[in-house]
Order: C-alpha cells, then sequence, then structure tokens
C-alpha cells in the first residue's frame, strides 16, 4: 500500500552514544520524501507518547549500546496502550542477527543491519506502512 | 626487446617510462585518499623536492617518532578497551587479559576500563533510564566498593588505569583517588588516563554540559591532578570520536588539533604555564583500512602537534609529544561476512604500527554484531601481538620514512589539515565550534557523502556492495546476562546501607557550594569531589548537583 506523506519517529536513548547511524538514516528517509522527527528517550514509555502526540506512521529506533529486547518488550504494549494499533515499528543498528526472531515475536516488524542504503529501509517503509497491525 | 639501457640518468628513465606507459596513461582512473587527495600512480624524488628528508626519529618535530629507536627500546602498549557487567566479571577479565600478556611500557599493567552508558551519563542502577544499559557495553562502577576492588592488589607504580569514562569524569577521578588513600597509599601514585573528552559533544550526539562549563571543569580536573597526581594523564583528545562520526581522516587531524588548542588555550587562561601541562595532554585517534592515508596522518599529526606546542610556549621537548593511543576505526567493520573484518583489523593495525603510535585499541571483528566474546576479543589483542613479534615491524624506526609516496602524502595531508585548522582558528577556535554547531555540520556532511559513496558503489566496501551474499551470518554474540541489573542494584544497596547518610549529603552540598564557585571563577570542585567519595557519595549522587550547576546542551 502506498501512502502520500510518511511521518516517521526516528528514537533513540537519550545515554546512548554514537549517532551517526542514526543521523544518516534520517536523511536518507528524508531524502525519500518522509517526514522524520529525530527524537531522544529516556524510558521507553516516552517514545509510546511521542508517537501519540506526533501522530506518526512509523516508529523506529536506533540501538547503538545495547538495550533492543528491553525496548521492544515495553514498546509494543506501551503504544498498544495509547491505541496505536496500525504503527509500523522497526529497529536497526548494532543488533545481532540472531535477535531478530526475539524481536518479532515481541512485535517488531523489522529489523535492519547497519550499513544498509538507507533506500532500502524507506523502500520497505512505503511497502509495509497502513498494512501492519500491533494486535 | 631493443629498450635503450645505455643512459641511466633519472630524465632517461623517466622518458622511458613515460613512453611504456603512454598506451593506457589516459584510461587509469585518478586516484584519490579517503579523504579526497589526488593520489598518483608513481612517485619520484621530484614529489619530495620540498619534504624535509633531514629529519630524526625522537628529535622536533618528531614526525619520524617520538623515540630515537622506534619500538626498538619497548613495544606499543596494547591497549585493548574492556569492560562489562559489574565491577566483579570486569575484574576477571582484567585478570584475564593479564594473563594473556596485555601490557604497556616496559611490562607494565594497562586497564583500558569502559564504563557502561548510564555511569558516563551520571546514573546509578537504580534510576529508571539505566534500565536495558547496565553493565551491557561497559562496567557499571558508581561506589566506592566497585572502585576498591577495581584497584585491588594491583601495584599502583606500575599500574595504569584509564578509565573510559563520559560527564562522570570528575566524579570517577575522585572516586579513584579515595579508594588509594583507602588503601593507604600516596594520590601521588596514581598512574593511567581521565578522559575529559568534553569537547567530544561538538561531534558525538551526546546530551552534556553547556560548552563554558564544559572547559572550566576539564581545567579544573588538569589543575587537580597537576597538583595532586602528577604522573596522571588528565586529558584525552578523543579524534577517534570525530573520526567515527565521519569526519575525513584530514578532518579528523584538523578539528582534532584545533580541539587540543582550545584546551592549551584554555589552561593558558587559567594561568597555568606551558610546561605544566600541555605535555600531559594525550591523544586518541581512529584509524581507517586506507593505509598509507592513516600513515601520513599519524606522522603530520605529530609534526603539527609539536608545531603547535611550540608556538603555545612549550620549552622541553618531550612535552611537545604527541603521545597518541589508536583505537582501530569501528565504524568500517561490516555485520555482512563478519570474518572479513579480520582482515580489515589487521590492516588498520599495520597502519598504526607503520605511522609510529604509541598504543594500540585493536577492535574485534563481532564489534558490528555487539560486545566482542572472549574469542574474538583475544584474537584481536593476538592481532596486534603477531604484528609485535612475527612481522619484524618493530625491528626499525620510521619504515616508510624517506618513500617518495609516504613522505609527499605526509606533507600533503598536513598542508590541508592546516587550511581548516587555521579557517577554525581564525573564526574563535574549536570551543566556538562546539556552539555554532559548525564541526558538526562539516562532519556529518561527510559522513552522508561517504555513505553516498557506499550506496553508489563508488567507494568498494567487500560484502556490502562487492560480494554480496544472502546467507545468513546468525552470529551468537557476547551475552551479558540481564541479571547483572539485579546485582548492580544489589552491590548499590548494599553500599548504601553501610555509609553515614548525614556525612553524605553534608559533603553533596559541599559539592553544590563548589559548583558554584567554579562557575562564579574563585574555586575548585575537584577537591569537594574526592571529600564526597571519601564519605561515600556515589557516581550518580555526585552527578545530581553537577547537572544542576553546570545545565543542559544537547547538540543535534
Amino acid at each position: 500500500m502506498s501512502k502520500e506523506h510518511i511521518k516517521v519517529l526516528l528514537a533513540k536513548k537519550k545515554i546512548d552514544v554514537h549517532g551517526r547511524g542514526t543521523k544518516l538514516i534520517a536523511r536518507e528517509l528524508r531524502d525519500a520524501g518522509m517526514e522524520v522527527v529525530y527524537f531522544r528517550f529516556g524510558v521507553v514509555e516516552e517514545i509510546a507518547e511521542a508517537a501519540l502526540q506526533e501522530d506518526v506512521d512509523v516508529v523506529g529506533v536506533s540501538i547503538m549500546t545495547s538495550g533492543q529486547i528491553q525496548i521492544a518488550r515495553e514498546l509494543i504494549p506501551a503504544l498498544k496502550a495509547r491505541g496505536l494499533h496500525e504503527v509500523l515499528v522497526i529497529m536497526g543498528g548494532i543488533i545481532p542477527e540472531v535477535d531478530y526472531e526475539p524481536l518479532q515475536t515481541l512485535g517488531v516488524h523489522r529489523c535492519f543491519p547497519p550499513g544498509l542504503p538507507g533506500g532500502a529501509v524507506a523502500e520497505y517503509i512505503k511497502r509495509n506502512v497502513g498494512t501492519v497491525s500491533l494486535a | 626487446m631493443t629498450q635503450d639501457v645505455s643512459s641511466d640518468t633519472f630524465e632517461s628513465r623517466k622518458e622511458e617510462w613515460e613512453k611504456r606507459r603512454a598506451r593506457y596513461a589516459d584510461k587509469l582512473r585518478p586516484g584519490k585518499t579517503l579523504s579526497g587527495l589526488p593520489v598518483k600512480t608513481l612517485y619520484t624524488k621530484e614529489d619530495v623536492a620540498g619534504s624535509d628528508l633531514d629529519e630524526m626519529p625522537g628529535v622536533y618535530p618528531f614526525t619520524r617518532g617520538l623515540y630515537p629507536d622506534g619500538y626498538a627500546l619497548t613495544p606499543w602498549m596494547q591497549q585493548m578497551v574492556f569492560g562489562y557487567g559489574t565491577i566483579e566479571e570486569t575484574r576477571q577479565k582484567m585478570e584475564m587479559m593479564v594473563a594473556e600478556g596485555m601490557e604497556g611500557y616496559f611490562g607494565h599493567k594497562v586497564f583500558n576500563t569502559v564504563y557502561d552508558i548510564p555511569c558516563m551519563y551520571g546514573i546509578d542502577a537504580d534510576h529508571p533510564e539505566a534500565a536495558g544499559n547496565l553493565g551491557q557495553c561497559g562496567v557499571h562502577m558508581s561506589t566506592g566498593d566497585d572502585y576498591d576492588e577495581l584497584i585491588r592488589g594491583w601495584d599502583l607504580d606500575s599500574t595504569n588505569f584509564s578509565m573510559i569514562t563520559g560527564d562522570n569524569c570528575l566524579p570517577a577521578l575522585a572516586l579513584l583517588a579515595a579508594a588509594v588513600e583507602r588503601r593507604g597509599e600516596p594520590l601521588a601514585k596514581m598512574h593511567g588516563n581521565s578522559m575529559n573528552w568534553y569537547p567530544r559533544i561538538a561531534v558525538q550526539d551526546v546530551p552534556s554540559w553547556e560548552p563554558k562549563w564544559g572547559y572550566a571543569l576539564m581545567i579544573d580536573l588538569i589543575k587537580w591532578a597537576k597538583e595532586n597526581a602528577p604522573d596522571w594523564n588528565p586529558v584525552n583528545i578523543f579524534m577517534y570520536g570525530i573520526s567515527e562520526a565521519g569526519a575525513t581522516p584530514v578532518q579528523e587531524l584538523a578539528y582534532g588539533l584545533a580541539w587540543g588548542k582550545s584546551i592549551i588555550d584554555a589552561g593558558l587562561a587559567a594561568g597555568m604555564a606551558p610546561d605544566d601541562f600541555i605535555g600531559r595532554l594525550s591523544f586518541q585517534i581512529g584509524c581507517t583500512v586506507n593505509l598509507f592515508e592513516e600513515v601520513a596522518k599519524f606522522r603530520a599529526h605529530r609534526r603539527m602537534w609539536a608545531k603547535i606546542c611550540k608556538d603555545a610556549g612549550v620549552v622541553k621537548p618531550s612535552n611537545m609529544h604527541a603521545r597518541v593511543h589508536v583505537h582501530t576505526s569501528g565504524y568500517v567493520l561490516t555485520q555482512q561476512q563478519l570474518m572479513n573484518n579480520t582482515g580489515r583489523i589487521t590492516v588498520q593495525t599495520l597502519a598504526a604500527v607503520l605511522g609510529g603510535v604509541a598504543s594500540i585499541h585493536t577492535c574485534s571483528y563481532d564489534e558490528a554484531v555487539g560486545v566482542p566474546t572472549e574469542e574474538s576479543h583475544r584474537t584481536a589483542l593476538r592481532t596486534q601481538q603477531v604484528l609485535m613479534w612475527e612481522s619484524g615491524l618493530r625491528e626499525v624506526a620510521d619504515p616508510l620514512g624517506g618513500s617518495y609516496f609516504v613522505e609527499r602524502l605526509t606533507d600533503d595531508v598536513e598542508a590541508a589539515a592546516w587550511e581548516i585548522y587555521d579557517e577554525i582558528e581564525a573564526n574563535g577556535g574549536y570551543l566556538r565550534g562546539i556552539e555554532t554547531g559548525e564541526i558538526k555540520r562539516a562532519i556529518d556532511n561527510s559522513s552522508y557523502e561517504l555513505k553516498k559513496m557506499i550506496n553508489s558503489g563508488e567507494l568498494p566496501v567487500v560484502g556490502v556492495n562487492r560480494y554480496v551474499s544472502d546467507e545468513k551470518e546468525n552470529y551468537e554474540p557476547f551475552r551479558v546476562d540481564e541479571s547483572i541489573e539485579e546485582k548492580a542494584k544489589a552491590r548499590l544497596d548494599a553500599y548504601r546501607a553501610r555509609r553515614d547518610d548525614a556525612a553524605v549529603k553534608a559533603a553533596l552540598d559541599n559539592v553544590r557550594v563548589a559548583c558554584e564557585a567554579l562557575k562564579s571563577g574563585d574555586g575548585s570542585l575537584m577537591p569537594a569531589l574526592v571529600d564526597a567519595a571519601r564519605a561515600g557519595a556515589t557516581n550518580g549522587e555526585m552527578m545530581v548537583p553537577m547537572r544542576e550547576a553546570f545545565g543542559w546542551f544537547v547538540s543535534e
């Protein structure tokens, strides 16, 4: 399904370091015509709250220094609790490939390795936004 | 077959060379370094006509190395970054690294210990924002107990504690000092390194102090160390952070030197004499796979820093030494076809050694996935040790010195870096570059350009845009069990239960007063932090009044 205007909340933990990958993805998604809100969070609830307030179609979480499982475990219920059942949730960065499946079981729709051309992420978003459910 | 071999002058040989390549020379794609400096297919004595080929290692301006015989007297320091879990886990790792032969100059022990991000930021284990990150990408150390265990049994005269901290740099040093005192030893026996790298916020997206207070805190630590622990290295100029954020090697060099110059300026403004503190500044530099440009960068770096120090009024030659620790670039490692990274790391380490640096951390091949396993971490250390003992690299100082290409590239890298450096200096220096965001914008743009070159295939990256495979790696990385969070909290609770809460509160009130005194320019903070550490305050507790006083600056 294609959507005219896609809004992405790109979240990175406030205390996380090395923001290069996150900023590159932000720029590459903008190149693909999306609106990107770059957001640094303290606790996971804040991501869900920002997603609600910003009325985004996609929540992307960037990981550098671990915490992906804990974030996913809290993020998906927090989004659902705010009625955000249709939001597309993706993760990327320094995440072991063997975590992709557990993360998907927790409700994350897709994980991306570091260093991919941003176009690959944008293409995935365009293809899947509005077609998914967190239920 | 009919080649004319009668004439052996340079000119006639050059003519012959041109003749032999005439057929295809136009079709050769012009080469360039990672920074975009042009590279020719051949260098001759004509290319070094303007170079100073009379330099000697161990002699100003130190292009050929800091020491007259290079690594022959003692090899480079193997300073592997490590640290995870609580100090209990990290202590075991310290002992294992010593057993594996990791050592510094003349057999000294070197512990390059990285803190977890909650500690770096300044929150204790029970803070809600620490969840998910405790002990994961570094060790969680916040109490006096933790620091007692860090130094237990190690001989302070021959052990270096390099503490990879963040904003908690001052509290961490205070906690270490209090632990040394509890052991009944003088602070003057402390050896090691504080990062004190506040200026990294110009390039790294971490919330930190407001710029002017960031510099005041740096200088406070430098002064305290000078008076109390004169062998302590109080500053690490974190050029690695600059290149990992996306700077080219030339930009890394220029911005790194400008960073160093900004500390010199701040120190002089605070009333210190050049020879009293400049010689204690040191560097941490990145190293990509682009071998020759990296070698040229390390050579040019020593020369440029020596000149900057001399211009600043340093008299003693050893105080003009650019002492360099290399951290091989993590950005160049790929998650795709993970084992390929061993090849990259070997080339990166080779570049650092040929560049004559003082100390090396080699990344592990699996760092693109997570924290290294015991095996990958050992292999990274062994990579250094293979180069150290099997390659013959140690025998000769500056083995590439005199190479037409390397000498010329050293000069070219230097000239290109001075150009950027001079512009920053003319515009108010590095500190102003933080405030305006100018440095970050330049580096973000470089990062984006590089990524576009990788996306388009113009810059080959094996496994990413060349020789791509769909095969899954399914690599099982090192895991720090989540139960570490409970363990860290339990250690914190046990520590708090034993201390005198009223004394801690009083000491933290004094920290608050000292913060204000530092801000008004008539007092120092470190002594109050050491007192607070003596009284039992934790890393996170000391950071609360500091956050209140020195504010917030988020640069992104």
